[in-house]
């Protein structure tokens, strides 16, 4: 279905989307983020890989300052979107996450209806003057999402009651219909089977021709077949940045070629 | 109690065993878990005995006090002595005193027994008259003053019977009890079994024990728990508007948005030693502070409701931030995600999911409020009252009983007749609790939603 020279697809556009200088998170006392540095491109996807609990969603997070939910966190260092500082006073994260949206681990649709589900972004921050404009974006969203065809005549069901890789791309579809700039996805199909896996890798490359997509992964497979930028975390370090294939054919660092031929990790 | 493996010693060799007998650790677990299951069937049963002989006893005692005898007899309203002027008004007519209608009803009793050809054996007027109760003229007279135009006329009433009767046909009293009672004889009873066949003593449902006002102890057959029902819906009105916007707003304020700091910390434990706090403690809080300081009225439902209010918000706090607690944190990330803020997730989101929750709470909450005695005891609950309350908000300052202090009251008199009563009213506490419950439950199902 899928073959890795699919990602070396040419990258048209290298404009910097979102760059971090000297980013440092810490939990409380233990520092999770150590001095990172990455640009990341528009209409590009990159995808973060380590083990686990190397910092990468942690650094995810960042990016829409969902961290600022937990009380612990403390952040270091300045992410720039669009050359703008996001951890600037002046930002309300709320407005921010309208722009980077975020798709979860484990598919959270809200216990509502599809159509709601998918309306709920586009209605809080007054995207359609009226029904049909909001009807509009519903459907660019699914279809977007390639859930369309299988969701059109239950819209009013609820979105709990879809399997697992429809509910994930209803998540995406919510995620899409506010019209970020950047979506970020914490592995979004580490809950999914192979084959709703498939589905949601075919539109994370779908997705890449309008946003800059940041995907964390466990499986370097993935990353492979998705992404065209890889960053490689360890202990809460950028190890390794650059293109996918350069990653996994020819790493720089030990630490990635440990990784990837699976010594550690 | 616990299988903790037994240590093996060196190297023994472990003969080989077969699946189709049990070994000795299988069987020993067996056993323990038959055990554990007898004591569980067991615990339940002592409960549910428990819970039969209760509703028994109770249902059993205060069965009575929803039936009422009544002599059913005509009652020729005089003119001369009810309206002296003449002119049915009844500002005029409500002059006139009870008193003049208790004769009227004497005479009305003496001449309807006279009449029924039945054989009386040393009984006096006066042990015919007392055949009805006491409060049987007041009666007469509200209906009288209610419609001046049945002076003169000769109407049918059904007038209330003396409670040592009714007690006799509820089984309360007793020919042998009578002998001994100053009250009653037992030639009075057997008047009452004679005009009982020529059926004009009748025993019906007695709605007026619901609506009726208290009574005095001389009048255990016409006292009701209407007054104590207003009052305890009044107060439940007052918990309600106050006790649940107050805990539910501060349960999601501490869930959602305070930050957790020391001081939240010192709170939240201060909401529990609370939730611990006997109710009396409440009550005398509530007189030093609602009727003392404040300066509220004594015995109104409106400061036994803010009394119930302080005792039910930790319940109602406990509960709901435990029902918001266990909404999965990942409908929070997914509402911040789509850009919604903090109090739009909660509101559009958390708040629905933990609903069903906060109301069963909140429903317990005001359960255990209504039926709580001890600390409207303090602030004066505990008088007697004729009167009903006007209506709210109004009525809230004016004295007013409750069901559970009702109970207690009146299973402090001495006529036992009352103890009927107490337990009639004990009914009427345990259906109204019943029914919240049965709310709570109905609630629960329907807005109870998977995620």
């Amino acid at each position: 279905m899928y073959d890795i020279n699919r990602a070396e697809s040419a990258v048209t556009q290298q404009d910097i989307k979102i760059s971090a200088r000297n980013v440092q998170v810490y939990y409380g006392d233990t520092h999770a983020i150590k001095d990172v540095n990455v640009e990341i491109l528009d209409k590009t996807v990159t995808a973060f890989i380590g083990p686990s609990g190397c910092g990468k969603s942690t650094f995810l997070r960042c990016i829409n300052r969902m961290n600022d939910t937990i009380d612990i966190a403390r952040i270091e260092g300045q992410i720039r979107l669009d050359g703008e500082d996001i951890y600037d006073r002046r930002v309300d994260p709320v407005q921010l996450r309208a722009k980077v949206g975020m798709v979860f681990q484990k598919p959270n649709p809200f216990p509502k209806s599809i159509y709601d589900n998918v309306a709920y972004g586009p209605r809080i921050h007054g995207l359609a003057r009226n029904k049909t404009e909001l009807d509009e974006i519903v459907e660019k969203s699914l279809r977007g999402s390639a859930l369309w065809n299988e969701v059109k005549d239950r819209l009013d069901e609820p979105g709990t009651g879809l399997s697992g890789g429809q509910q994930q791309r209803l998540c995406i579809a919510r995620a899409v219909a506010t019209a970020p700039e950047v979506l970020l996805m914490d592995e979004p199909c580490s809950a999914l089977d192979p084959i709703a896996t498939g589905q949601v890798e075919e539109l994370i490359d779908q997705l890449r021709s309008e946003y800059s997509v940041v995907i964390v992964t466990h499986s370097m497979q993935q990353a492979a077949r998705v992404s065209q930028k890889t960053a490689f975390f360890h202990l809460g370090n950028l190890v390794e940045y650059g293109e996918t294939d350069d990653i996994f054919t020819k790493p720089q660092d030990s630490r990635t070629e440990a990784y990837i031929s699976g010594r550690i990790g | 109690m616990t299988d903790l493996p037994m240590p093996q010693s060196g190297a023994a060799p472990v003969p080989k065993s077969s699946l189709m007998v049990a070994d000795t650790r299988t069987r020993r677990r067996n056993a323990a878990e038959k055990r554990f299951r007898l004591y569980g069937a067991g615990a339940i049963g002592v409960a549910l005995i428990a819970l039969v002989v209760l509703l028994t006893s109770i249902i059993g005692g205060g069965a009575g006090a929803f039936r009422q005898t009544y002599l059913s007899i005509p009652v020729a309203l005089d003119a001369e002595t009810l309206d002296p002027k003449g002119n049915r008004n009844p500002d005029e007519m409500s002059k006139v005193l009870t008193l003049s209608y208790g004769k009227v009803l004497d005479r009305a009793v003496d001449a309807a027994v006279g009449s029924s050809e039945i054989e009386i054996t040393d009984l006096s007027e006066k042990d015919i008259s007392s055949l009805v109760s006491k409060e049987a003229s007041a009666q007469l007279r509200n209906r009288v003053l209610a419609d001046p135009e049945l002076v003169g006329q000769t109407v049918d009433v059904n007038v209330l019977v003396n409670g040592r009767i009714d007690g006799y046909f509820k089984g309360r009293v007793t020919m042998e009890s009578a002998a001994a009672d100053a009250n009653t004889s037992p030639q009075q009873l057997m008047l009452a079994d004679a005009l009982k066949e020529q059926g004009m003593l009748v025993t019906r449902f007695n709605w007026n024990f619901i609506t009726n006002p208290d009574a005095s102890d001389q009048r255990p057959e016409a006292a009701g728990v209407g007054v104590a029902i207003l009052g305890s819906f009044y107060m439940m009105l007052v918990v309600l508007l106050l006790a649940v916007p107050i805990g539910v707003a501060a349960s999601i304020y501490l869930e959602e948005f305070a930050p957790k700091n020391r001081w939240t910390d010192v709170i939240e434990v201060n909401i529990s030693n609370l939730a611990a706090v006997p109710s009396i403690v409440f009550g005398i809080l509530g007189l030093a502070a609602f009727i003392n300081f404040a300066g509220l009225p004594q015995s109104a439902p409106v400061v036994g409701g803010l009394v119930l209010t302080l005792m039910t918000l930790p319940t109602i706090i406990i509960s709901t931030r435990a029902a918001l607690k266990a909404v999965p944190p990942s409908i929070r990330d997914a509402a911040l995600g789509v850009g919604a803020s903090r109090m739009q997730s909660v509101f559009h989101h958390v708040l629905p999911l933990a609903m069903p929750g906060i109301l069963t709470g909140t429903i317990i909450g005001l359960a255990q409020a209504l039926g709580e005695t001890a600390p409207l005891l303090l602030i004066g609950m505990v008088a007697f009252v004729r009167e009903f309350p006007a209506a709210p908000p109004e009525g809230l300052f004016d004295p007013a009983s409750a069901l559970p202090v009702q109970v207690y009251n009146w299973t402090q008199r001495a006529d036992p007749a009352f103890v009927e009563r107490a337990s009639g009213a004990i009914i009427v506490l345990l259906i109204f609790l019943f029914c919240m419950n049965l709310l709570a439950i109905f609630l629960r199902r329907r807005f109870e939603r998977r995620w």
